[in-house]
């Protein structure tokens, strides 16, 4: 039970530093990034934290979803104005997305073979 | 420093019993997504919301009492942003071997996602708050939801398009590794971070775990560059 709630007590402080921060030296970002990317570096830097942060970071990302379901229920409240763009809205959506991973498999294949010859 | 926590206590002290609601959708949409052996479009987000959307309409409660009634979910969406280093901080140990072909992969895959959703939004003459709300939509949605905060879109329409790029990502990308004759598990996680974020990665971690480490990776890069270059060259983009 200790572990766990000392993972959260760095996530959070790692949050507010984030935030902070972006406030302080007045960055274009979200303070959560910040903190992130902060907390990122940390990491790479000392492991030392690691075994504190496993468990509750494991498990905030498993049941992400959960954390999500108020902000999604808000979609069935979101007006006439948004509903009448939902068929474009999911035509951008999908197509976006299989453009996108179109795009990146040519590239990746563009490289490789480039990777190849070099070798 | 004194207003981000009172700012952070007053979302952990608005929980009240719509929280209830909120974990009882969400069992009965877990409970159906672990029967269904995890079937894709039985996302236990496409199961809870229209069951708490009904209850909502038979006991008569609005959405604000509803949202502000589940603080505690809300204010824990900034440690899960954070605890996203954990993971990436472990496969970021894979980088040095690929590192150039990798970082371009990622920053034109990255690029193109974003860019191509927003001119399709120009192409279809779509609103501006449609556009800010969907201009984050392959960011893995923690991340996504921060961007969307700043740059002023509906958060609430965000998580219903993250949600639908995830899985249409998951849906189309094996035609798309077939077609481009793309084998290679470690690239095919990498798209399937970049373009269909957590629930790619998720789906990513169910072939190998080498190709869930590569999505790790593709998700959170993506994550943080879209997060730098989104809200300060968003403006270019809406009138």
């Amino acid at each position: 039970m200790k572990k766990p709630l000392v993972g959260l007590l760095i996530l959070v402080l790692f949050q507010w530093l984030g935030e902070w921060g972006v406030k302080v030296l007045g960055l274009n970002i979200p303070g959560q990034l910040l903190g992130m990317i902060l907390l990122l570096i940390l990491l790479s830097l000392n492991k030392s934290l690691l075994p504190w942060l496993e468990t509750t970071s494991s498990q905030l990302i498993r049941f992400i979803a959960l954390l999500f379901v108020p902000i999604t229920t808000g979609a069935f409240f979101l007006g006439p104005v948004v509903f009448e763009q939902l068929p474009q809205i999911l035509a951008v959506l999908i197509i976006s997305t299989l453009l996108a991973q179109w795009f990146m498999a040519l590239i990746i294949n563009k490289l490789r073979s480039w990777n190849e010859r070099d070798t | 420093m004194t207003e981000i926590i009172l700012y952070q206590w007053m979302l952990i002290s608005g929980t009240s019993w719509p929280l209830l609601l909120t974990l009882a959708g969400f069992a009965v949409a877990w409970w159906a997504y672990i029967r269904s052996d995890r079937a894709s479009l039985l996302h236990p987000l496409m199961i809870a919301t229209p069951l708490i959307y009904l209850s909502m309409q038979v006991i008569d409660l609005d959405f604000a009492a509803y949202y502000s009634g589940n603080g505690v979910l809300n204010w824990l969406l900034g440690p899960a942003t954070v605890a996203l280093a954990v993971p990436l901080s472990q496969q970021l140990r894979q980088l040095p071997a690929m590192f150039k072909p990798l970082t371009v992969a990622l920053v034109l895959g990255g690029l193109f996602a974003t860019l191509s959703a927003l001119i399709l939004v120009k192409l279809f003459d779509l609103s501006d708050i449609v556009l800010l709300s969907l201009a984050a939509k392959s960011v893995t949605s923690p991340i996504a939801l921060s961007i969307v905060e700043q740059i002023g879109g509906l958060t609430s329409l965000l998580a219903v398009a993250t949600m639908i790029t995830g899985l249409a990502g998951i849906v189309m990308a094996k035609s798309i590794f077939h077609f481009t004759q793309l084998e290679d598990e470690r690239w095919q996680g990498l798209i399937l971070g970049v373009t269909a974020h957590a629930i790619g990665t998720a789906k990513a971690f169910e072939s190998s775990p080498r190709c869930g480490a590569f999505a790790t990776l593709g998700m959170g890069i993506n994550g943080i560059l879209t997060a730098i270059v989104l809200p300060a060259s968003i403006g270019f983009f809406v009138a």
